[in-house]
Order: structure tokens, then C-alpha cells, then sequence
């Protein structure tokens, strides 16, 4: 008697047909009713090898000190490349966490995406992956934001070069990108390469993305905007990786402030909440923080403006 | 009944002491503020509602460390219960060094309060006292520090199918854990509703509908209940879950506004309104009918602590069993503090 047909008699009483619906029943219900068959062995024996692809499929409880074990050896604070962000996040953008820069248009959010991936490719000798959606990504600004006084061609090349940048336009091809950045990272950590891994994921931006799909009130749009950000948040956990992303603001009428734009969901998907605001008329930026996993929120820092590469941190 | 039988029948099954050291065990236990107004027992569950941020993952690591640390250590009372606490993380945005960072804070407060350093506060104000840390010579046990973390226990799930598979598991990992002598006090989620979308569209995307359970919402909900049911009857845990709200609150949120409805209609419709829940319900009845005790947090406003920046607070309320109190906190570094 095999497998299959353990599964068939399962099939037969209880539309067990995958997996799935194994796990939506009662495992008493289950062995009382194998208790009644005629094959009562094999279906006992048949529940068990289920159980057991169930408990191989389930992670490890982990203890306290064990997460902070974890922490301490592979989840780096990255410096933002700007010495008052770095300051106001104690240390700037930690791999495992997802932060979101929210600001209105022409705050400086692409300006930050770009000075942070300058930053990790030169200083922290880990490659970007760069996701633009609105197609700003300009190689000329980031070499700007590079610092380093001798050697500067070589330098910019080196540098550059651990930056990929893949144009997308909508959440359809986002997804295909990163599953199959996922399938590259597992197969790089089955290698051990350790040299220049993966240290930095910006997706500038996630608002544009999502906003099309986000209208009216049915399910779909808002499946697939937390499916992007859980996605998002398993590869920076599992592979060690910052993950930055933007969002614009919308303003609402009666209060007259803006808030972000993306609604009430997708508050609880970021780490780490920012907002950017600038005063056009003396170019300075303001950072806030509108959520932390470990800090209280409110606390802000103001940022100058840079044209070219004069504050290097 | 045989004599032998009539007098065992008199003699009864266990003496007072027995029964009072075997119902003590289970006894209900007060939890630090903002949870303190009910005291929870065994087979109670905490359902704490809120928008995003609420300072709700903030209040389920206090409780988590109320539970961690044991009742005396080294003559030193530290409050707690000395079980262990389970934390499933699903919202996945779980830090650890905020659960440390609070945890070495209440070791620190326990010690100084232990070892007579209370003068301390009465001679200097607070802010001096707690700048002059280096000073006093109070250092926490480290080797306490490592027992209560080792007393956490953490996992994260993705999705509904590895939540399932992780309850399907759970009791036989308690149990393997409970021969180690440790025994499990209270079980965590956070949050409640962080799959609902997904699961909504799995439900509306089930073809085959003929005879089978498919994976929807009302379905995975059920057996989440379900599994939790038959921990419940087996240990003692309270289960605390946040939720976070998906949908925007339509109504103004001003405090002043519901004190002054509540004023205007006394005649009449209070009891219908106070049954309406001040935020619009997205969880299946089988999880409403599960949930035994329920808050709902709401921002309110900035507080102003001397000298230091202002904090945001936050209001609780207590729905279920509902109390007209309304308790505010802020947090600040070392947890939950009522103002």
C-alpha cells in the first residue's frame, strides 16, 4: 500500500489534496478516521510522514540571547552617507530592516537613495541593488557623491561597478526581479562567497509601483502591496541586506498635513518610518522619524543640500 | 456502598493545603501597567487594537519581560513569573535590542530599589540620580540577564502556511521544552491581522469549491483558533495579540468630541454606542468569539517630561470587560510609563 494511496483515501473522506489542506484539518479528526479504515496502519503511518513535512518545513524557535547573537555578527549598521541621518539612526540603515524615506516630490528622496548606495559601494565594500521605477538613476550624480582624494578614476570605476541598476515599471516585473535576486542569493551563501556580497536593496520608488493597483476597495491591490513588502523583508532578514525604499505624501484636506501616501496597511510593513521635508528657500532638508523599531518618534535633524562633494563623511 | 467506600467518602479527596498550593499555581496574575486595570489568568486572551504606530509591540515585550524574570534572585525581587514567553512575529519587524536594552533597565531599577539605594531618589531628584549611573556601583547579574533571555522565544512567520505549520508543531516543542523544567506563561502574536489581505485574496481566488476546505480566510482563521484552543487546554498560557488597524478611522478621534457625544445622548442610546467599537472590525467572528479581553490604543497628543523632548502618548482603553477609565502613556527607555 503506498503513498499515494494513503492520500487518495484521504482524498476520498476529506479533499485532502495538497499540502495546504492538510494543515486546515484537525489531526485527531484525521487519526480517529484512520483509526476506523480498513488500512489503519499505513493511514497512521501516511499522517505521520505528513507531520514530519510539516515540522521540516518550520523554522527553529529561537532564544533571546541567540537573536542577539545573530544581530551583533551579521546584521551591520550601514553609515547613509550623511553624517546627520547616521546621527539621528544611531549608527544610519541596519541590514534585516526595511526603512522607507516618505517625502513630497522633489524633497531629495532619489538624492538620498543615490548618496546612500554611493556610500555602501565605497566605504562598505558591499555591492547595491538599485530598483528605479521613475527612471532618475543618473551614474553621473553618484559619482559625485563619491569621496576619496588619489586614484579617482579607478576609484569611480571600482565603485560603479558594484552598483546594478534595473529599470522596472510596474509590481509584475518587481516581483520577478527580486525572486530572482532571491534565487541568486541562495545559491551565492550555498558557495560561501563572502567578497562584496549583497549589502543594500533600494526601491525608489514602492509608491509607484503599488499606486496603480491600489484602487478601490477589493482585495487585490492591497494583497499584492503586502506580499511586496513581506518579500522585501524576508531577503533583507535571511540575506543580511538594508533595504531602503520611498514613498511620496499625499495631503489630506481637512488637517491640511500630508501624510504618506500607500494607507493605513502599509504602516505596519517598514522597520523604520522617515520623513524628508525641504524648505525650498535655503535648501535644507529635515529628516524625521515617524516610526522606529527602537526609538521614539518625533526626533528630527536638519541635513544641507549638497551640489557636489563637499561634505564627505 | 460498603463501609470502606462511606468512609473514604467522608474523608475527602485533598486537604485544604493541597488544594489551595494546586490552585495558587494557576493563580491570576496583574500585569505592569498599562495592562494592570484587569488581572489576567490562565486561558485569558488579550486582544490590543491599534493603529500603526500605537506602541503596541512595545507593551507585548514588557509583558514578555514580566513573564521572563523570575519572582527573587539573589535576594533581589524582581516581580516576575519565571516562565517562558513565546513570541510569534508576524509582523516580522521584531528588534531585539529593544527587548534587551528594556530588560537591563528593569534588572538595573530592581537592584538599586533592592539594595537600599531608594535614599538616593529621596535626597536628588530623579533626572540626577539616573545620570549619575556610572557613579553607583549597582550593576545588573549578567548571569540573570542571560537566564531571562534564554526564557524568550522567538519565531517569525511569512505567511498563513508556515503560521499553521508553526501552531501544528507548538505543542509538542512546549512539551519538549517543559521537560526542561521550564514552563510556558504567555504566548504572543504580533499582530493578529498581518496576513488578512492575502488571505482575502486566496479566498476569492479558490476554484475548486466542490466538497474541499480551501486556504481562505475564514477557514485559516478557524484552525489558527482551533490550534490554539487545544494548547490552551493543555497548558496554562495567557495569549496577549496585537492587531493592527487596516482601515483608516472615518470618525474624528479627539478624545474632547466622544466625551462630548457621550454627554449629549446620557438618555437612551449610551449602551448602543458604547457597544460600537470605536474602530471598524476585520477579523472573522470565530477570532471575535475567541478573544475574551480587548483594548483599542489610540494617539493622544504630545506629553512634555521635564526637560527632556517631548514623547508621544498614546490612550488605552479598555473595551471588554469595559471600564470608563482611560489610561496615558508615554514610552520611553525603560518601557511603558502611565502618565
Amino acid at each position: 500500500m503506498g503513498f499515494q494511496q494513503v492520500l487518495f483515501s484521504f482524498n476520498l473522506v476529506f479533499s485532502i489534496r495538497f499540502f495546504e489542506d492538510f494543515l486546515l484539518h484537525d489531526l485527531y479528526e484525521l487519526a480517529a478516521f484512520a483509526e476506523r479504515q480498513a488500512n489503519a496502519d499505513r493511514l497512521k503511518e501516511g499522517i505521520t510522514v505528513m507531520l514530519s513535512l510539516v515540522e521540516v518545513k518550520c523554522r527553529p524557535w529561537l532564544n533571546g540571547m541567540e537573536l542577539l547573537e545573530d544581530l551583533q555578527r551579521n546584521k551591520h549598521t550601514l553609515s547613509s552617507g550623511d553624517k546627520g541621518t547616521d546621527s539621528l539612526l544611531q549608527g544610519g540603515l541596519r541590514e534585516g530592516q526595511l526603512t522607507e524615506l516618505v517625502g513630497p516630490s522633489s524633497s531629495g528622496k532619489t538624492q538620498f537613495c543615490m548618496q546612500a548606495a554611493a556610500s555602501v559601494a565605497e566605504k562598505q565594500d558591499g555591492s547595491v541593488f538599485y530598483i528605479d521605477t521613475g527612471n532618475s538613476f543618473s551614474a553621473r550624480r553618484i559619482a559625485q557623491f563619491i569621496c576619496g582624494s588619489s586614484d579617482a578614476a579607478a576609484l569611480r570605476k571600482r565603485v560603479l561597478s558594484r552598483i546594478s541598476c534595473h529599470t522596472v515599471y510596474d509590481i509584475y516585473t518587481v516581483f520577478d526581479t527580486l525572486q530572482g535576486l532571491e534565487v541568486a542569493l541562495k545559491s551565492q551563501v550555498k558557495m560561501n562567497v563572502n567578497e562584496c556580497r549583497l549589502r543594500l536593496l533600494v526601491v525608489d520608488s514602492v509608491s509607484s509601483l503599488i499606486t496603480p493597483i491600489l484602487g478601490g476597495s477589493g482585495s487585490q491591490g492591497r494583497a499584492l502591496m503586502v506580499a511586496l513588502g513581506y518579500l522585501l523583508k524576508k531577503l533583507a532578514h535571511e540575506h543580511n541586506i538594508a533595504v531602503l525604499v520611498t514613498n511620496h505624501t499625499v495631503g489630506t484636506g481637512e488637517n491640511g498635513k500630508t501624510k504618506p501616501a500607500l494607507g493605513e496597511t502599509w504602516k505596519s510593513i517598514p522597520h523604520v518610518r522617515l520623513m524628508l521635508s525641504r524648505d525650498h528657500r535655503n535648501n535644507n532638508c529635515t529628516i524625521s522619524i515617524l516610526k522606529h523599531t527602537s526609538m521614539p518618534s518625533g526626533q528630527t535633524v536638519r541635513t544641507m543640500t549638497r551640489k557636489d562633494n563637499q561634505q564627505c563623511v | 456502598m460498603g463501609e470502606h467506600e462511606a468512609r473514604d467518602w467522608i474523608r475527602g479527596d485533598e486537604t485544604a493545603k493541597q488544594m489551595l498550593s494546586r490552585v495558587l499555581g494557576d493563580r491570576a496574575f496583574l500585569l505592569l501597567p498599562p495592562l494592570h486595570r484587569v488581572p489576567l489568568r490562565a486561558g485569558n486572551v488579550v486582544e490590543i487594537t491599534g493603529s500603526s504606530p500605537t506602541a503596541k509591540t512595545q507593551i507585548l515585550i514588557q509583558a514578555a519581560i514580566t513573564c521572563i524574570l523570575p519572582k527573587t534572585w539573589n535576594g533581589v525581587h524582581y516581580g516576575g513569573l519565571g516562565k517562558l514567553a513565546l513570541f510569534l512575529d508576524l509582523d516580522c519587524r521584531f528588534d531585539v535590542l529593544r527587548l534587551s536594552d528594556m530588560l537591563k533597565h528593569r534588572l538595573l531599577e530592581a537592584n538599586r530599589i533592592g539594595n537600599g539605594a531608594w535614599w538616593q531618589l529621596e535626597e536628588s531628584n530623579v533626572k540626577t540620580w539616573r545620570s549619575a549611573q556610572d557613579k553607583s556601583k549597582i550593576v545588573y547579574d549578567e548571569e540573570l540577564y542571560v537566564s531571562c533571555m534564554k526564557r524568550f522565544l522567538y519565531l517569525r512567520c511569512y505567511d498563513s502556511l508556515e503560521l499553521l505549520s508553526s501552531l501544528k508543531t507548538l505543542h509538542y516543542r512546549i512539551r519538549l521544552q517543559e521537560e526542561c523544567g521550564s514552563q510556558v506563561g504567555v504566548l504572543m502574536i504580533d499582530s493578529i491581522g498581518a496576513f488578512h489581505w492575502t488571505d482575502r485574496l486566496s479566498s476569492s481566488l479558490a476554484l475548486d469549491k466542490n466538497n474541499r476546505k480551501s486556504l481562505s480566510l475564514t477557514n485559516v482563521v478557524e484552525t489558527i483558533v482551533q490550534e490554539m484552543k487545544k494548547l490552551m487546554q493543555v497548558h496554562s498560557v495567557v495569549v496577549i495579540a496585537s492587531k493592527a488597524t487596516i482601515y483608516e478611522e472615518k470618525y474624528p478621534t479627539n478624545e474632547n468630541n466622544r466625551k462630548l457625544s457621550s454627554n449629549n445622548d446620557r438618555s437612551g442610546n449610551a449602551s448602543s454606542k458604547a457597544q460600537q467599537p470605536p474602530f471598524r472590525e476585520f477579523m472573522p467572528s470565530s477570532w471575535q468569539a475567541f478573544v475574551t479581553h480587548k483594548i483599542f490604543i489610540r494617539k493622544s497628543g504630545d506629553h512634555q517630561s521635564s526637560g527632556q523632548q517631548s514623547l508621544s502618548a498614546y490612550s488605552l482603553e479598555w473595551l471588554q470587560p469595559q471600564l470608563s477609565s482611560i489610561d496615558r502613556f508615554v514610552v520611553d527607555d525603560s518601557g511603558v510609563v502611565i502618565v
